[in-house]
């Protein structure tokens, strides 16, 4: 559905990216993670035909983003993380201009600025100026914008950043209700907490080349780390001990009568090493595998990336 | 596009103030000459209305070239400013639309702005000695200055992303289109009168000195001869005097003697016998509004293409390349579910 392939961009010295190869499947919806200044935002407008890659091309739902720009805004709906408004414009009037912009008018536009009002939860607010809105409520119209003319794939950069955390369930829920819908989704965040619970496919990039994309499941298993946590009555310095000296074990976090760590190994060492903890006095009361986070995945390729 | 841009000239405090402004300008102006005039005589005479008409078009049409740029000069690196420029190239609008829109809202509402001055105008039938066409051309001259120079304020937008910038260098080139073409003239002028000696012509008047809109208004005006135009106000006559100067002596005889014979005769005269062909033959008003639509067209034309993120040249360069194939082969392989980086 989407592909890139070498995508090359360079700001004057900068290399932005340095060809990246990426794949979007139909109706996924893909959570583009990486630091800030790998080359999200830069792969996104090329995308949405806002920049011209210096190399490499790329082709969305099977348009050319350099032989086919209106084709490309046809499909695309593009969000961008940092955004102006016009702010003497009213909420309805506002989406009514970019209807029409997108060539829809009429009875037709004023439905659908309706329902999409409906959609974000703005409803309410189609009469007010659009500068008098608080910042998660411009984004969700943002959002409305970006679906107007009813676009197969949404890029969106950053939905959710400078919103408090109310304003993210929000938008998080609208973003759930859009999944459903069938589009093709890229979302890119730093939020990973919130992708994974959004996301199908993810894909990470870092220094304008993509370090790993595979759909979610695969992408978190795939570690061979395995986090744990341990809990016990009393104080767990016995435990930390016995695990810090571990071959393969690494504790990340002890906090009183609580240690978490990481094994690489089989799983037969894991109960090697919950036999020695106990020997070694710890009253042991709570032991369990903690979920792999998309967090903790992301650092550790990043790590090993590092060669760390 | 021309909607929304009209929604926000009528909201918002910043163009009634400018509106205030003007009109605040050019109502002072009339006031302060009719002050001078009904103190030195209580008669309506034709020629303070010549003069105080003379004036007055001539200030009307100097605020318009340079407010029209100004306030068009923020239209595209505006929009840059505001962070609402990738919104809008994101749409489906064509960018010539884009475009076309911004400069036929900043013409609105400059028509808007000449319609306000009408009333000022209309003080000239107090006194008469102005015929309707004139007024009519006066018009005309003022909607010519604006889109051409509209146009250019609206070309710098998309060229320099900064609108403050923008605007400067837009009022310094107007100023030059302005003034310094017909600085320029009387200079070329006055050197080829000096070259060719006793046996001067007055040569054609060059064609850049028609991008001036004060070109045009020369010939709206009173001519020198025998009509003071601006009457009491003596920098005014010098100013008048200068363009009538730009013009050559037979453009400015041929008009007194209109003048002359208009009066004397009631008439205008038979047509002038030298008659030179082409363009040149057309009139004034003609010339300067050919000017301005070129000027428009071109400025309008880079504008839009300032603003395509991809560049005609570019496009070319890539569709030479032809990694489709590679992309189409890649397809099929996502398709297959093994597939991972």
């Amino acid at each position: 559905m989407i592909v890139t392939r070498g995508l090359v961009k360079r700001y004057g010295k900068v290399l932005a990216l340095q060809g990246l190869d990426l794949e979007v499947p139909e109706r996924s919806v893909y959570g583009f993670i990486g630091q800030n200044g790998a080359g999200k935002t830069t792969t996104l407008r090329i995308l949405a035909g806002l920049l011209i890659p210096d190399g490499g091309g790329a082709e969305v739902a099977g348009r050319n983003v350099l032989g086919d720009p209106r084709g490309i805004r046809e499909v695309v709906g593009y969000m961008p993380d940092f955004f102006g408004v016009y702010d003497d414009l009213r909420v309805g009037e506002y989406l009514l201009f970019y209807a029409a912009a997108n060539g829809i008018r009429g009875a037709t536009a004023r439905k659908l600025r309706d329902d999409l009002l409906e959609l974000v939860d703005l409803g309410h607010k189609r009469e007010e100026f659009v500068d008098t809105l608080s910042r998660g409520m411009q984004q969700r119209l943002c959002l409305a914008r970006a679906l107007i003319h009813d676009p197969r794939v949404l890029l969106l950069d950053e939905p959710a950043s400078g919103l408090d955390p109310l304003a993210r369930v929000e938008m998080r829920e609208i973003l759930k209700e859009l999944c459903g819908l069938g589009k093709t989704i890229i979302i890119s965040s730093h939020i990973l907490s919130e992708l994974a619970d959004l996301c199908t496919h993810v894909g990470m990039i870092r220094e304008g080349r993509l370090l790993r994309q595979a759909p979610l499941g695969e992408m978190i298993s795939g570690q061979r780390v395995r986090r744990f946590i341990l809990r016990c009555d009393g104080p767990a310095g016995e435990a930390e001990a016995v695990i810090g000296g571990w071959p393969g074990a690494a504790v990340s976090n002890a906090a009183a009568g609580q240690v978490e760590f990481s094994l690489s190994g089989a799983s037969a060492d894991i109960s090697a090493l919950l036999k020695e903890v106990i020997l070694a006095g710890s009253k042991v009361v709570h032991f369990a595998q903690t979920e792999q986070s998309l967090e903790d995945t992301f650092i550790q390729l990043a790590r090993e990336v590092n060669g760390e | 596009m021309l909607g929304k841009e009209m929604r926000s000239r009528t909201r918002g405090l910043r163009y009634p103030l400018l509106l205030t402004f003007y009109l605040g300008l050019l109502s002072a102006g009339t006031v302060v000459f009719l002050w001078i005039y009904l103190d030195q005589s209580s008669q309506i005479h034709p020629r303070v209305g010549l003069s105080f008409y003379g004036l007055l078009v001539v200030g009307l049409v100097l605020l318009l070239s340079f407010i029209a740029p100004a306030l068009a000069a923020g239209a595209i690196s505006g929009e840059r400013e505001r962070r609402t420029y990738d919104l809008l190239l994101a749409t489906r609008a064509s960018l010539t639309g884009i475009v076309l829109g911004k400069w036929l809202a900043s013409v609105a509402y400059l028509l808007f702005l000449v319609l306000a001055a009408l009333p000022l105008l209309a003080v000239v039938y107090l006194f008469g000695g102005v015929p309707p066409s004139a007024l009519a051309k006066a018009v005309l001259i003022c909607l010519f200055t604006g889109l051409g120079y509209g146009a250019l304020g609206i070309c710098l937008s998309a060229l320099i992303r900064r609108s403050q910038a923008a605007t400067i260098v837009s009022l310094v080139l107007v100023f030059f289109l302005v003034f310094g073409t017909l600085v320029a003239a009387g200079i070329m002028a006055d050197r080829d009168r000096r070259d060719a000696g006793p046996e001067y012509r007055p040569a054609g008047i060059p064609w850049y000195v028609f991008a001036s809109p004060l070109a045009a208004t020369a010939e709206v005006l009173p001519g020198a001869a025998g009509i003071a135009p601006g009457g009491g106000a003596p920098l005014i006559n010098l100013v008048m005097n200068e363009l009538m100067r730009q013009f050559q002596p037979r453009m400015t005889r041929e008009y007194a003697m209109k003048m002359a014979y208009t009066r004397g005769y009631g008439q205008p005269p038979a047509e002038s016998p030298e008659k030179t062909g082409g363009i040149a033959a057309w009139p004034v008003l003609a010339r300067f509004a050919l000017n301005q639509v070129l000027l428009a067209a071109i400025s309008l034309a880079v504008a839009a293409l300032a603003i395509t993120p991809l560049k005609p040249w570019q496009a070319r360069r890539a569709r030479k390349t032809s990694y489709t194939d590679e992309i189409f082969l890649s397809e099929s392989r996502s398709q297959n579910p093994e597939s991972r980086m």
